[in-house]
């Protein structure tokens, strides 16, 4: 099912946490919800589940009008970011009580939900209680009945956060998994940005309500469209420098040389943010233009990072680990064209060549 | 000893000195306290206990013939013992359910309602902080043959009155109401506490559940009340066992015609008169306290199951 909403907002009293947000979301994707605490991801799911009124604006499923449904008409499925599993039913209880509401006969629905259960692994657990559980069995239990009224829509409000990393890193691919099985529109809320890369189809990015972008989960890496997703997005974080754009060159603040950075369609002397991926940073020990002195280089993981001097600002370039450039070392610095972006500095709007 | 196994102590500090005048100053506090608990209960209740082996005892010149099971069995083979017991027993089995389940309803929309609250506050809490004498010349009041409120009402509308006080059935079923009525603020505010420790999370997921307010009510709400129900359930039927003081407020008597003798009336009644039998009156004693023994295990019981 498709859902389609239209300036959305949602006001409490002086707070608006929700402002007029446009999205369509396509049929049997998953899309995630990202942003920073606060910025009203749990508030635009609970609109979309109807557990919240909407202040203004609309929400189509389909070309059906919902704004004013009430929850249990809504044929949606939430998971909880604690589950909020009745605790005083057993696991099998629990994933049935949707369709003991349906008045679903009492054979047909057990069946039901154990088909669900063996589909989120939990079917060896069916008769306990919630209390006898892992916290990812019960994140299990708890999508297993979302899904088994088979919802237009599954919504998940950051189940991964009670979760321990190595834990966190399974679910999200089992939540992956059992979205493509049963193939519902899913909204996943989330403010960790790499766990939204490595599983949406789109993202949502939010800031203090509004959204910023809402894009192909490969594109708002590749093609941020302001300084605040540019700077959300991508581990390490994506290197900044501040200074002036002048003619084709970036003059970073404190620091001699200019950067060529190409024809951008800003005024000569404007104050702008260059920024660069890491990966976009090509660092060579011969004499180029763009000189810099190496500050730090250290391992992360499988990659040699190098940390570089440019006035009052850094640079973070991957380097190749067998020829790394060393501490005080002067570099040669240049940039390639692709992860690299010029934004207004007070606005945060990018620059396009 | 270093600092670290000193808090894995629990707390305590190991130092002897101290713990000894620790002790010396909670026994001082505690004395009073626990003197008064010997000598009104634990001494009378030893007491009782063996009075009620007793064979023949004489209060009055503390003497007895021997130890034995007489006096139970002169009471459990007493007539009068046993419709007590019948009494009382109906008395428990109609006013604890009803009570519970007016109860809870009222209890449930309480909680659910936002205004009328402090009207309904004062409504419920009244009975609670009035004295149950005052509510039983209410009561009197309300069921009394002439002028009584009901019974006006009952000859405007045309109909014959009706003795509420006087008659065994009438009598009955007003100590039923004035029971109910009496127990009713503390079951509610009990099942309010219950209801407050309820996260609201489990009502939103059965919204979204699809549930509506009745599935909610019977699904999540009744299920997770439980353990507070079966709480106030056994404390009410412990209260109710022990039924005697509406009783005698209502009517100055074991009712009308002798038809509301209860328990505690038996043993009353043993114990005082003119021709008192302490050992019945103790072995009545000592199978109440069996029978209400018997509650507070089944609500021990009752607790650790609905424990989630
Ligand atoms: N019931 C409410 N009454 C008043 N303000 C609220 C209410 N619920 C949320 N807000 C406010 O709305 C804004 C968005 O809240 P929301 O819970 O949607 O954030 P979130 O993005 O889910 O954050 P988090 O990642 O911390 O869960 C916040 O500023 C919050 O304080
Ligand atoms: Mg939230």
């Amino acid at each position: 099912m498709e859902v389609r909403i239209e300036d959305l907002v949602k006001r409490f009293d002086d707070v608006i946490a929700v402002n007029k947000v446009n999205a369509t979301f396509e049929s049997g994707k998953l899309i995630a919800l990202l942003g920073p605490s606060g910025c009203g991801k749990s508030t635009m799911l609970n609109m979309l589940s109807g557990i919240m009124p909407v202040t203004e604006g609309k929400i189509y499923f389909d070309d059906r009008d919902v704004t004013m449904l009430s929850p249990d008409k809504r044929e949606v499925g939430l998971v909880f970011q604690n589950y909020a599993l009745y605790p005083h039913m057993s696991v099998l209880e629990n994933i049935c009580f949707p369709l003991k509401i349906k008045r679903v006969p009492k054979a047909e629905r057990i069946e039901k939900a154990k088909e669900y259960a063996r589909m989120v692994h939990i079917d060896d657990y069916l008769d306990r209680l919630p209390k006898e559980l892992s916290g990812g069995q019960q994140q299990r239990v708890a999508i297993a009945r979302a899904l088994v009224k088979q919802p237009k829509l599954l919504l998940l409000d950051e189940p991964l956060s009670n979760l321990d990393a190595k834990l966190r890193v399974e679910m999200r691919e089992e939540i992956r998994r059992i979205q493509r099985e049963s193939g519902v529109t899913t909204v996943f809320v989330t403010h960790d940005q790499e766990e939204a890369t490595s599983i949406s189809d789109y993202i949502m990015l939010m800031k203090l309500g509004v959204k910023q972008q809402f894009a192909k989960t490969r594109n708002l890496y590749n093609d941020p469209a302001n300084l605040f997703v540019a700077d959300f997005i991508g581990n390490p974080t994506i290197n900044q420098l501040h200074g002036i754009y002048e003619k084709g060159n970036f003059r970073p603040d404190a620091y001699e040389n200019a950067i060529p950075i190409g024809r951008y369609q800003i005024e000569d002397g404007s104050r702008v943010v260059f920024a660069s991926r890491p990966e976009s940073v090509i660092v060579e020990k011969k004499n180029g233009k763009t000189v810099m002195e190496v500050e730090e280089t250290y391992v992360s993981g499988k990659d040699t990072l190098c940390v570089l001097k440019a006035g009052d600002g850094r640079l973070r370039a991957y380097v190749d680990n067998d020829s790394a450039p060393q501490e005080k070392d002067l570099v040669s610095v240049s940039f390639r064209d692709r992860g690299v972006f010029v934004f207004n500095e007070e606005s945060g709007e990018r620059y396009y060549e | 000893m270093n600092k670290k196994t000193k808090r894995y102590n629990g707390g305590r500090d190991p130092d002897e000195k101290f713990e000894a005048s620790m002790i010396g100053k909670i026994a001082l506090f505690l004395g009073p306290f626990m003197l008064g608990i010997v000598i009104f209960t634990i001494y009378p209740f030893i007491n009782a206990f063996l009075m009620s082996f007793k064979e023949n005892f004489s209060i009055l010149r503390n003497t007895f013939s021997g130890w034995g099971l007489a006096n139970y069995r002169k009471v459990l083979n007493d007539p009068i013992f046993l419709s007590g017991l019948k009494t009382t027993i109906k008395y428990v089995v109609i006013v604890v359910p009803i009570s519970l389940i007016i109860s809870i309803v009222i209890a449930v929309l309480l909680n659910n309602t936002r205004r009328f609250k402090a009207i309904l506050q004062t409504a419920y809490f009244m009975p609670l902080v009035t004295s149950t004498a005052a509510i039983s010349l209410v009561f009197r009041f309300i069921f009394a043959n002439e002028g009584g409120l009901i019974n006006k009402i009952i000859t405007t509308l045309g109909q014959t009155q009706i003795n509420f006080l006087g008659t065994n059935r009438w009598s009955e079923f007003v100590l039923y109401i004035f029971g109910i009525w009496n127990i009713l603020p503390f079951t509610i505010i009990l099942l309010l506490a219950g209801l407050q420790n309820i996260d609201p999370q489990y009502y939103t997921a059965a919204k979204v559940d699809g549930a509506k307010t009745l599935d909610i009510f019977t699904n999540i709400t009744v299920p997770l009340l439980s353990p507070t129900i079966a709480l106030v359930a056994i404390v009410n039927s412990i209260s109710a066992f022990k039924v005697f003081d509406y009783v005698f407020q209502l009517y100055n008597k074991p009712g009308p015609g002798y038809n509301l003798y209860t328990i505690i009336y038996y043993i009353y009644e043993k114990f005082g008169g003119t021709k008192p039998q302490y050992g019945y009156a103790a072995a009545a004693s000592i199978v109440l306290f069996f029978i209400i023994a018997v509650f507070t295990l089944l609500q021990r019981v009752l607790q650790k199951k609905t424990n989630y």
